[in-house]
């Protein structure tokens, strides 16, 4: 007899000496014990759930995107009606263009940011706790008070980065970080990127922090420069961390909705309007469900094929 | 062998126990569907810019209606800056919510809106009739969808101090002469800040009364042919470039409601078009900048016209609600005089009601420079005149398609490209 | 870090690159510390110091605390992160363990289908959602954000625990099962205590972006006592155009600065937790 705490020093003979409880319930729980139906059986409530409050919600709106729907009236079949009017949209174009852009440099400015960050924190210092938690209030603060906060950095005569720049002597007058087009893309990319770079730094730093120092050593004894102990064994130990990290953030960064929002509206003149932004300015704003739910479905593929491209990539190495 | 420690569970057993569990499950259904007469009303609201104005309503008139009829007046305060919309459509949508409501953009949901014509014919009776202009928002084929309760006056808000600094003693009567001040004032520092973003009050109180002023309008009456396509159009346009390159600050062009508030209160700005929440806030925060504010209205076009954009408060009863009979009642009080003239005053005639009874009420002296207010309601339209307040209008405002149309123009496009865009947009919008 | 460490090399390689990433971080906090304890006032002078306070004053934090129902968000807020965290990681635990750690049919399809999840943006389901809401009658109840955040949320910390579970040895399962336990009994006794970090990790996550959410609880909680933070703040003080600055400010700070200490005590198993669900992930 075993004395696998988990079970217990009696509990084989316990089964037997009470024999058939009854014929059925010893029947069953031979049957739940098999993989499958174990499997299953857990998976039950959480897939019931993810049905009933996400499925259908899902599937409403991908039926929703076939219909010519305004607010409070029925609904007339369009077809792909609605991805035909969209085609022909340049603001849906543009903001589609101002997604892909958004995303990308977001992404790449949080990847390298964070990889610089946890570079730096993974060595030893006094505070370090304090500090690593310091370091995440970017992404904790609920994002539409931060939002809020950035229009008074933002802002032309007022704003931190424009007295910076004008008292420093670097330019004469400020930029209209908010007004310029340019700018402003420049702006959302960066408020974005202050917000999530804390996630990425410390994520990486947790991957960092597992890479085995025998690994390093036997690297510096065989000769190698810091930069080639960088290239060759924390780079590639990183990878799987960091292609996590930076999935879950493209995926985020591309849905992103309060941001744009609070912030700018999507002006000036659509400039930054994203896909999420259009999508709920076209549902209700303009009260189109059907042509809101298109535009938000788009975003699916568009999403799909980034991170399948990404995926290709990763794995090429 | 051991003997089953339990007895199977009985037929009957088992009926008192679906009894139960359906008592338990029923009775609060049953319980609403008994209900004679509600009692609470929910009253959804966007919050109001003056927060006298909310106060009095929920410190003075939800303890009065209680008092006169024991119905409590739940009030909710919708957030500001665009959140209002997605809840009311939310509620229309999902046929459950508000049992009244300041109905935002009701064009998206009239038919969800019970008929109120009892009430507004009796209100407009009793106060010198409705002011013609609102009736094309609130009457919708013949019967009034919403109640007008007041209007949010937009006028031009500037610094009568550094105007009087750069030589313009009176407010400048035409656009003409708006430019050549603006250009005197930004020499000296003080530009105007015109908003031209994707906010829904300041950049239409001023752009589209320009428009109209060059007699140029959007739409013809029906609401069926583009009229936005003349040479006015182009001179409007070109005009709107030149204000924006040399009287006004760059950030402007991208600047949503709040914006301008902030530009000018940290005396960043001369003048830009708002409402009164300048000046209450100045008057609250910086007393010495308060003293130097002054309203101005509209300047004229080349067509001898002013005219200022009509922002409504309107308010309607939800068919879904339980009981729209007894929100009808609670919005019939409201309009009452004993009830409403308090309730205007407390936001210092802020909201301008819609009836000419109270065009010459003594609360109008309560802050001279308030007066102005007034006017607005003499010569203002609503943004889709002279065309209906339709769908189609509600899109082409919520795509900022003839605010774009400007902004474009500033930011360097061809005149006649922002305009065929423009135009392009509309018919594709009006079909 | 390997190598001999001079001051000058803490200088430029710690010191310095430290001092950024907290300036760049921190800066708009001392912002919004400056403007909550600023007058409104010193605030519009535009020849103030956005950073220095001349006339320090409470006036903003006392009015948010008197006058909105600002204690009343937070303890929606903290109750709904948590408990919409608590039904995430019960949901994506059983979502993830079959997926991990059983062999079954269909699972490399379901995998599949779980992934495609993550992919399901707000806004496509908002206007359904708000029917859902409205349909079961969820309407202005803290109810239906904990009922629907889990949809934002279980796809994630599904996908994070994976990784985690994935790095349990199966001997120890194995074993378990041959000393007589159940496998419900070797999943809850053996597997998943040694998981702690891993459910520690992907809280916080849950947590963070529970508290953070906006759209939907715009669309379901319109009535002043049943907001969280972010809508009650945003809804309260901001009438029309003109922003309560100061008080916006002193909310966003109270309401993130707790949030981040009890984060200190956390953030060594969420650096853990991340660790092995990656690696091995």
């Amino acid at each position: 007899m075993s004395t696998n705490p988990a079970v217990g020093a009696s509990g084989a003979a316990a089964l037997e000496a009470r024999g058939y409880r009854s014929a059925g319930l010893s029947r069953l729980r031979e049957i739940i014990e098999r993989e499958w139906v174990f499997s299953w059986l857990i998976l039950t409530p959480p897939l019931l759930f993810l049905l009933c409050f996400l499925g259908y919600p899902f599937f409403y709106g991908v039926y929703l995107s076939f219909f010519h729907r305004e607010v409070a009236s029925s609904p007339t079949f369009v077809g792909f009606g609605n991805f035909v009017t969209l085609a022909s949209d340049p603001i849906f174009w543009q903001s589609v263009g101002n997604t892909i852009k958004f995303t990308a440099a977001a992404t790449v400015l949080k990847a390298t940011g964070g990889l610089g960050m946890a570079l730096v924190m993974n060595q030893n210092f006094r505070m370090k706790a304090i500090t690593r938690a310091l370091l995440l209030l970017p992404f904790i603060v609920p994002t539409v008070l931060s939002t809020v906060a950035w229009q008074w950095i933002f802002d032309p005569g007022l704003g931190l980065f424009n007295r910076v720049l004008v008292e420093s002597g670097l330019a004469t007058r400020g930029v209209s970080w908010l007004g310029n087009p340019t700018m402003a893309m420049v702006s959302i990319i960066m408020v974005n990127t202050w917000r999530g770079l804390p996630f990425f730094g410390i994520s990486i730093l947790a991957g960092l922090q597992t890479i085995p120092v025998e690994l390093h050593e036997s690297a510096t004894i065989d000769g190698a420069s810091t930069w080639g102990r960088f290239r060759y064994v924390t780079l590639p130990s990183l990878l799987p961390v960091i292609f996590i990290v930076t999935t879950f953030s493209i995926i985020l960064t591309f849905f992103d909705f309060q941001l744009v929002y609070v912030l700018t509206g999507g002006g000036p003149a659509n400039s930054t309007h994203l896909m999420a932004t259009y999508a709920f300015s076209l549902s209700v704003g303009v009260g189109q469900l059907g042509l809101g739910s298109a535009v938000a479905l788009s975003m699916v593929p568009v999403l799909g094929l980034l991170l399948v491209l990404l995926t290709f990539y990763v794995r090429k190495d | 062998m051991a003997k089953p420690t339990k007895s199977k569970p009985s037929r009957r057993d088992f009926l008192k126990l679906a009894a139960g569990a359906a008592g338990v499950v029923g009775a609060p259904w049953i319980a609403r569907h008994a209900q004679a007469k509600p009692t609470t009303i929910v009253f959804a609201r966007e919050s109001s810019y003056v927060k006298n104005f909310d106060e009095h309503f929920i410190k003075v008139m939800i303890p009065a209606y209680q008092k006169a009829t024991g119905i409590k007046i739940d009030y909710q305060i919708q957030a500001a800056g665009g959140s209002a919309v997605p809840q009311l459509v939310s509620m229309v949508e999902n046929k459950s919510g508000a049992d009244l409501a300041w109905v935002q953009q009701e064009w998206l949901y009239r038919d969800a809106l019970v008929d109120v014509s009892d009430i507004a014919d009796a209100v407009g009776k009793e106060n010198g009739g409705w002011y013609d202009e609102i009736k094309l928002l609130s009457v919708d084929n013949g019967k009034w969808k919403s109640v007008p309760q007041a209007n949010i006056g937009q006028l031009m808000v500037y610094r009568k101090d550094w105007f009087d600094e750069a030589g313009v003693k009176n407010f400048p009567e035409t656009w003409d002469e708006f430019l050549e001040a603006g250009i005197k004032l930004k020499a000296k520092g003080h530009p105007y800040g015109m908003s031209m973003g994707h906010g829904f009050a300041d950049n239409y109180s001023w752009l589209y009364p320009l428009l109209w002023s060059y007699g140029v309008t959007v739409m013809d009456k029906a609401g069926k042919k583009v009229a936005l396509d003349t040479n006015e159009t182009a001179k409007a346009v070109d005009y709107v470039r030149r204000l924006y390159k040399e009287a006004c600050i760059e950030d402007c062009i991208g600047w949503l409601d709040p914006h301008n508030n902030k530009a000018f209160l940290t005396s960043q700005i001369s003048c830009t078009n708002n409402a009164y929440s300048i000046m209450v806030s100045a008057k609250r925060d910086l007393p010495d900048m308060g003293k130097v504010i002054e309203h101005g209205l509209n300047p004229k076009g080349p067509s001898g016209q002013r005219y200022h954009a009509l922002v409504p408060v309107t308010h309607g009863v939800f068919a879904y609600g339980p009981d729209p009979q007894a929100a009808k009642d609670f919005l019939r009080w409201t309009m009452d005089p004993k009830q409403f003239r308090p309730w205007i005053a407390s936001g210092d005639m802020y909201f301008a009601p819609y009836l000419h009874a109270y065009d010459k009420v003594s609360e109008w002296d309560i802050e001279p420079r308030v007066k102005p207010f007034h006017k607005v309601l003499e010569t203002g339209k609503l943004t889709s005149w002279p065309a209906p307040a339709n769908r189609a209008h509600g899109t082409v405002i919520n795509r900022w398609v003839v605010i774009d149309m400007f902004s474009k123009a500033c930011l360097g496009a061809p005149t006649k490209t922002v305009i065929a865009e423009a135009v392009a947009q509309l018919k594709q919008i009006y079909g | 870090m390997v190598g001999e460490l001079t001051w000058r090399r803490r200088l430029f390689g710690l010191w310095l690159p430290l001092a950024a990433f907290a300036v760049i971080a921190l800066f708009p906090f001392t912002w919004m510390a400056a403007t909550s304890l600023k007058t409104n006032a010193e605030l519009y002078d535009p020849k103030a110091n956005p950073l220095t306070i001349r006339h320090p004053s409470l006036v903003h934090y006392v009015s948010l605390l008197q006058e909105t129902n600002f204690l009343t968000w937070i303890a929606n807020t903290m109750l709904v992160a948590v408990v919409a965290t608590g039904i995430s990681l019960l949901l994506g635990t059983m979502l993830a363990y079959p997926l991990a750690r059983m062999r079954f049919r269909g699972a490399p399809l379901l995998a599949i289908a779980v992934a495609v999840t993550y992919l399901v943006p707000q806004t496509l389901l908002f206007v359904p959602m708000a029917d859902l809401i409205g349909r079961l009658k969820l309407g202005n109840t803290l109810s239906a954000v904990m009922l629907t955040y889990p949809t934002l949320l279980v796809p994630f910390s599904a996908w994070l625990l994976m990784g985690y579970f994935k790095t349990v040895p199966k001997e120890l399962e194995e074993q378990a099962l041959i000393d007589g336990a159940s496998r419900w009994r070797a999943m809850t006794r053996v597997i998943l205590p040694l998981c702690m970090p891993g459910f520690i990790s992907a809280g916080i996550f849950c947590f963070t972006l529970a508290q953070n959410e906006f759209l939907y609880a715009l669309l379901f909680l319109s009535r002043s006592d049943v907001r969280t933070v972010p809508i009650g703040v945003v809804g309260e003080l901001i009438r029309g155009d003109a922003f309560y600055w100061g008080q916006l400010m002193a909310g966003a700070l109270l309401g993130s600065v707790p949030v981040a200490l009890i984060y200190s005590f956390f953030v060594k198993y969420y650096v853990a937790g991340l660790t092995a669900g990656a690696v091995k992930g």
